[in-house]
This record gives C-alpha cells, sequence and structure tokens, in this order.
C-alpha cells in the first residue's frame, strides 16, 4: 500500500517536473496549471503514502534517513505550493520540484526496517528540526539560482524566457537571505542536539559517521554566509555562491547518510 | 438579414486616405443619422480613428447598405467614391464577428495589445447607442466584443511589456528593485527623454528625485518641475552615493560618470544595487561600470534592444491571443444560432408532443382491456416515431443557424407544421 502510493506520487512529481520545466521556456499559462495540479495530486498521494507508512509501523516515519527526507519532501512541496500561490512565483516549482524530485527518488529504496537505533524524545526534536532547516535551505537554493541566472540575463541585456518569469532581484535577494535566516537556526539547534545525543549515545561526538561530519561542513558555510550578510553586507551574486555551496554541501551530507555506512543509515 | 464589416485601416489604406475619411465626433452623429435615414440598415455603428474607418451594421442586403453608406461618408468628407471603393474590405457574418473581437482586443491595431483602441471602440458604441442606430444584434455583438478583449488582456500578455524606451527602463528598474518605493533618482543632465522616464519612475513610487546639470538654473527649473532638488553639478560622486536610479543625458562628448567615482561606492552601499539609465549619444556611462558587482547600466542601444525584445514578446502572445478570440468566436456563433432556432424548436416540440399525447390517449380509450405493459409499449412506440421524425428537421436548424442563415428554415419549418407566426 505504502510502496504504491509512494511510487505513484513519484511519477506525479516527476510529471509536475517536467510540466513546471517545459512552463519555465515556453511561458505557456495551461502548462502552468497542468503543473500545479500534477504537484497537488502527486502531493496528495504522498500524504496517503506517509499515513500507510505511519499506520504500518505505528509510529511516525520519521526515525530512519530515508522516511526523514521523505517527510522533508513533503514539507517542501507543501510550501512550494503555496509560496508560489502566496507571492505569484510562478516559476517557482521549476527550480523547487527538481530538487524535491531527486530527494524522493533517494528515499524511495526505503530498506528492510531495522528498528532504529535512536530512541527518545530528544531524536525526534532532532530530526524535526534538521527537517524544516532541509526544507528552507531547499528554497534558499531555489532563490540563490533564480538570482544568477536573473542576474545574467540582466547584465548580458539581451532579454529572454527568464527575464520575463523570474522575479526581481530584490524579491530573490531577500528570500535567500530570509530562507538563510528562518533555516540557520533550525539547523544549528537540530546539530547541536544532535551532537549532545551522539556524546551521550555513541559515547564520543567525534565518532565516524558521515553524515555527521559533512553536516558540520555544510553548517560552516551557512554559518559563514549569515555572517557575511549580516556583518559584511554581503549581498547577491556572492551570497548566492554561498546559497549555492551550502547546499551542494547539505546535499552531500543527505547522499552520504544515504549512501554510506554509518550511524544515521537504516 | 446579416451583419458586415466595411472600412480601410492602417492594413490597406495609406494615411492620407485614412485621414481624409476620419469623422469625428459631432460629424459621426450627423452621419449615422443620415445612413439610419437612407433606410438600408437596420442597426449601424461607425468606428472611426486614426488607423482605420470602420462601419459594423446589420442590413438585409450586406452589398448594397455597404455601398450607401460609404457613399454617404464620402459625401460628408467630400471625397471622391471611387478612391475609397478599392481600398474598402468587408467581412460577413462570422468574419466579421471574428473581425470586431480582434479589433477590440488590439489584435489588429499597429501596435498590437496597444490598449487605446477598447477605449476607442467602447466611445463608438456609446455614440452609436446615443443616435439609437444600436440594436439588439449589434449590442450583443459589441458587449461580447468587450468581455472578449477584457479575457485577452488579462489572460494573455499582450500589453504586459513596455515598448517604449522610458518604460522599457522603469520596467528594467522593477526587475532590479522589484518595488520603486522610496527609490532615490537622480537625474544628470536634462532632456526630453530623461525628463519623461523621471516621471514614469515617480508615477511608480520612486523618490526623492535629484537634479544635477552644468547649468544651474536649468537644473534649478526642472527640480521645480519635477517636485525634485538641484545638486551642484561637481557634487555628483556624493549624490552617486544616495541614489539607487541615476538616469543621464548631458551632451558631454567624454563619459561623466566613470569607474572610478562608482567603484569605491559598490562597497559602502553595502548590497544596495544602482541602476544607470544612460540615455545620452555620446553615452555618459563609462562601459567598464556595468561590470562592477551589483551595478546596472544600460545606454540607449540596450534600451531599444530591451524595447525589441518585448516586441518580439507581444507579437507571441498574440499567437494565443488569437486562438483565444478564435474559441470566443465560435462559442458566440454557436450561441447565437442557438438562440434565434431555440424557440422554433421548443415550439415543434410541444406541438408534436400535443398530437402525440392526443392521439395515445384516444387509442388506449378503445382498448380498455390492454394490460399495463401494452400501454407502455404504446407511449413508447409513438414517444420513439416523433422523435425519429423530429431529429432531421432539428439538426437542420441548427446546421442553418451555425451557419448563419437560419432564416428561411425557419419559415419553412413554421410553415409545414403549422406553428402559427413567428
Amino acid at each position: 500500500m505504502h510502496q504504491t502510493l509512494l511510487t505513484l506520487a513519484i511519477i506525479g512529481y516527476v510529471a509536475a517536473t517536467g510540466l513546471a520545466l517545459t512552463y519555465l521556456v515556453q511561458r505557456d499559462e495551461l502548462l502552468h496549471r497542468l503543473a500545479s495540479l500534477a504537484t497537488l495530486a502527486a502531493w496528495v498521494l504522498h500524504t496517503g503514502a506517509l499515513i500507510a507508512r505511519a499506520i504500518e509501523l505505528g509510529r511516525p516515519p520519521l526515525a530512519s534517513l530515508p522516511e526523514a527526507v521523505s517527510v522533508a519532501v513533503w514539507v517542501v512541496v507543501l510550501l512550494e505550493m503555496w509560496l508560489e500561490r502566496r507571492y505569484g512565483l510562478q516559476v517557482l516549482g521549476a527550480f523547487v520540484l527538481p530538487v524535491a524530485l531527486a530527494f524522493s527518488l533517494q528515499s524511495t529504496p526505503m530498506r528492510p526496517l531495522i528498528e532504529p537505533a535512536l530512541s527518545g524524545a530528544w531524536v525526534w526534536v532532532h530530526i524535526g528540526l534538521a527537517l524544516v532547516g532541509i526544507a528552507a535551505f531547499v528554497f534558499n537554493f531555489a532563490g540563490a539560482l533564480m538570482y544568477l541566472l536573473q542576474e545574467r540575463q540582466l547584465r548580458a541585456k539581451r532579454p529572454g524566457a527568464l527575464y520575463y518569469t523570474l522575479p526581481a532581484l530584490a524579491t530573490l535577494d531577500r528570500l535567500t537571505y530570509r530562507t538563510l535566516a528562518l533555516g540557520f537556526p533550525f539547523l544549528t539547534t537540530g546539530l547541536l542536539l544532535g551532537v549532545i545525543w551522539a556524546g551521550a549515545a555513541w559515547g564520543s561526538v567525534f565518532t565516524f559517521d558521515p553524515l555527521a561530519l559533512s553536516s558540520y561542513v555544510a553548517w560552516a558555510v551557512y554559518a559563514a554566509t549569515l555572517a557575511g550578510r549580516a556583518a559584511g553586507g554581503w549581498h547577491g551574486r556572492r551570497a548566492a555562491y554561498f546559497a549555492i555551496v551550502g547546499f551542494v554541501a547539505l546535499v552531500l551530507t543527505l547522499g552520504a547518510g544515504l549512501l554510506f555506512p554509518g550511524k544515521h543509515a537504516g | 438579414m446579416a451583419l458586415f464589416v466595411a472600412g480601410l485601416s492602417h492594413r490597406n489604406a495609406p494615411v492620407e486616405l485614412r485621414e481624409q475619411l476620419a469623422v469625428d465626433e459631432d460629424k459621426l452623429r450627423e452621419l449615422l443619422r443620415d445612413v439610419a435615414a437612407t433606410g438600408v440598415v437596420r442597426e449601424a455603428l461607425i468606428l472611426s480613428t486614426c488607423n482605420r474607418v470602420e462601419v459594423y451594421a446589420i442590413a438585409d442586403v450586406p452589398g448594397e447598405a455597404r455601398t450607401a453608406t460609404f457613399r454617404q461618408l464620402c459625401r460628408h468628407r467630400g471625397v471622391e467614391p471611387a478612391s475609397v471603393e478599392t481600398v474598402l474590405y468587408t467581412h460577413a457574418d462570422g468574419e466579421a464577428v471574428r473581425h470586431t473581437f480582434r479589433v477590440a482586443s488590439s489584435l489588429d491595431s499597429m501596435m498590437i495589445g496597444e490598449p487605446q483602441i477598447l477605449g476607442q471602440v467602447k466611445d463608438a458604441f456609446a455614440l452609436a447607442q446615443s443616435c439609437e442606430t444600436v440594436g439588439p444584434a449589434l449590442h450583443t455583438l459589441f458587449t461580447q466584443a468587450f468581455t472578449v478583449a477584457k479575457k485577452v488582456r488579462t489572460e494573455t500578455e499582450i500589453a504586459r511589456h513596455a515598448v517604449s524606451v522610458s518604460f522599457a527602463a522603469v520596467e528594467l528598474a522593477k526587475k532590479i528593485f522589484a518595488g520603486l518605493d522610496g527609490k532615490a533618482v537622480l537625474l544628470v543632465g536634462a532632456g526630453k527623454m530623461s525628463e519623461l522616464a523621471a516621471r514614469h519612475l515617480i508615477e511608480q513610487g520612486a523618490f526623492p528625485l535629484y537634479v544635477a546639470n552644468r547649468t544651474w538654473a536649468r537644473a534649478q527649473e526642472l527640480a521645480r518641475a519635477l517636485a525634485g532638488t538641484a545638486v551642484p553639478f561637481d557634487e555628483l560622486a556624493t549624490a552617486l552615493a544616495t541614489v539607487d536610479i541615476v538616469i543621464t543625458s548631458t551632451g558631454a562628448p567624454e563619459p561623466v560618470i566613470r569607474r572610478e567615482f562608482v567603484q569605491p561606492l559598490v562597497h559602502s552601499r553595502r548590497g544596495r544595487p544602482l541602476f544607470f539609465i544612460d540615455i545620452a549619444v555620446p553615452r555618459d556611462v563609462e562601459d567598464s561600470v556595468n561590470t562592477l558587482d551589483g551595478v546596472y547600466c544600460y545606454d540607449i542601444d540596450d534600451l531599444k534592444q530591451v524595447v525589441d525584445a518585448n516586441i518580439r514578446e507581444r507579437l507571441r502572445e498574440a499567437h494565443r491571443a488569437e486562438a483565444l478570440v478564435e474559441r470566443e468566436v465560435a462559442k458566440f456563433l454557436a450561441r447565437l444560432g442557438d438562440v434565434e432556432v431555440i424557440p422554433t424548436i421548443v415550439s415543434l416540440r410541444e406541438r408534436l408532443e400535443i398530437i402525440r399525447s392526443g392521439e395515445v390517449k384516444r387509442t388506449l380509450a378503445r382498448l380498455p382491456g390492454a394490460t399495463p405493459e401494452t400501454r407502455e409499449a404504446i407511449e413508447a412506440l409513438s414517444a420513439a416515431i416523433v422523435n425519429k421524425i423530429l431529429h432531421a428537421p432539428i439538426t437542420k436548424l441548427r446546421e442553418s443557424s451555425r451557419a448563419g442563415s437560419p432564416r428561411s428554415w425557419l419559415e419553412l419549418v413554421h410553415e409545414l407544421f403549422g406553428l402559427g407566426r413567428k
């Protein structure tokens, strides 16, 4: 049940991503409407899949990393639909959905459930906070990417399709700054809890765990960007480049957790 | 009785002829009354703008009506009718509906998507109404045309992007700053086009405005006109540090804004973008300024390039608008046709139902021993026969109405089935 729904949801996300990307180039209102519909349908299926999973497990589907990533995708898509409507950002889907799709493809091969090594309320808080952080950084990344593309258009002085569809530079810069400012505290607290918990459960903060290690890198990049923005007057292009580097580190973090053996896998 | 549009426009008639034929409002009233007085048209509306002179009318004999109307028009304007006859185009029925929708939606305009035409059509409609030459047919047609025009405007982007240099500059500023509220503007040099661009920016909320000019008196004069502040020309660098948008249009042979002025500002502006609109030829802003972080510089050629792209964008959208109009025309014709034939179809059905139920009643009265099954079968049989007989005439009526000529068919059906006067 859960697997079928999830597969259908992913097919829906593939369709939505394709439509959203085509809309970006073709700018046909119909494509955008179809993309929105596909997104909504896939998200509903995804909701069903998560509920089915939760009933199957008798607990929230958050204890293993693939599960948490799947929930993160669910949150991201929900936010995407909301922000798109709220701010009239019709192109947002084209930048967020591919990322969401990549994540959800990562999270499909649900391994046979190993009784999670983690337990206790701390763990739920750790996962929940990290999850909100990740969701915020997906939008941070999308905003940065849109900023760089629009900046290029404006500098090249040859308005192309993207010039018309992408929002103003100031809007995009604000989006990346806000998502950074929102995501960072969550990521930080999530990480701190993880560190404290790891110290208690694994005996050492620095046990080799690929996810933990690369998440420190991502955190450092984001910390630097935030500091640069707040104190050094960073903005625009530089801030956008950093947002992208930070996101790559974050993706590597999740990739490491999903693909390499470590204490987060399973 | 048929709808037709006849006229000439920028597409086929030279401006000399168009301006000769163009009619002002008072003359238009007179003309409409004269045309109505000839009795060849049942309804008429005349649209006269600098790009087109057209008659929209309902007449029994469209060809005759067209000739008579334009003869009147030529007489009023003192133009030789022969010179007009050769360029006149005529659209009838469905074509005329399409033309009306396209004109109102600004798809037939010289600059596609220009907003004036809809207002002009509305004025022409109001004028014809006040002259009482608008009847139910033109009323339906034009109210629908206004709806379609609005739909085209909101559902496509034919009118969205600027097609003038000064508006293109404003649009670019919005792509950089999002809103222009509270963005400070500096005008360097004074010129008509830069003043226009400044006005557009102010309308969008840009404030405050500074004016710098080599001639102090001219700076003060322009500052007064635009409710801004004059700044001395040699304090340009200071002013640059505080503003967001700079419009330059001096007659200086060398650039007045050099990279070395702007470079130190980049850091102190802490990420606030700086947008130069350089309308001067030769240019006022050094080329390399555009490469500075957060600094954007558009010269007149760049702006023209943006305008060209915007025009291409409008033409692209025009394809979508045409498709939309096409759908609306089909819908309108179908509805119009059905409206015309539906009363006849209804009375035809009623007529036959009276005959059928009467005969069934009489037959059943003579069959007292009939089982409920038999009664039901007789009902069903009679209903089926009536439906089969009605199928062909009803289809034919609908078809003829969609083809635009239901009149003779309507009469025939009334006559054949004895439906009484329509």
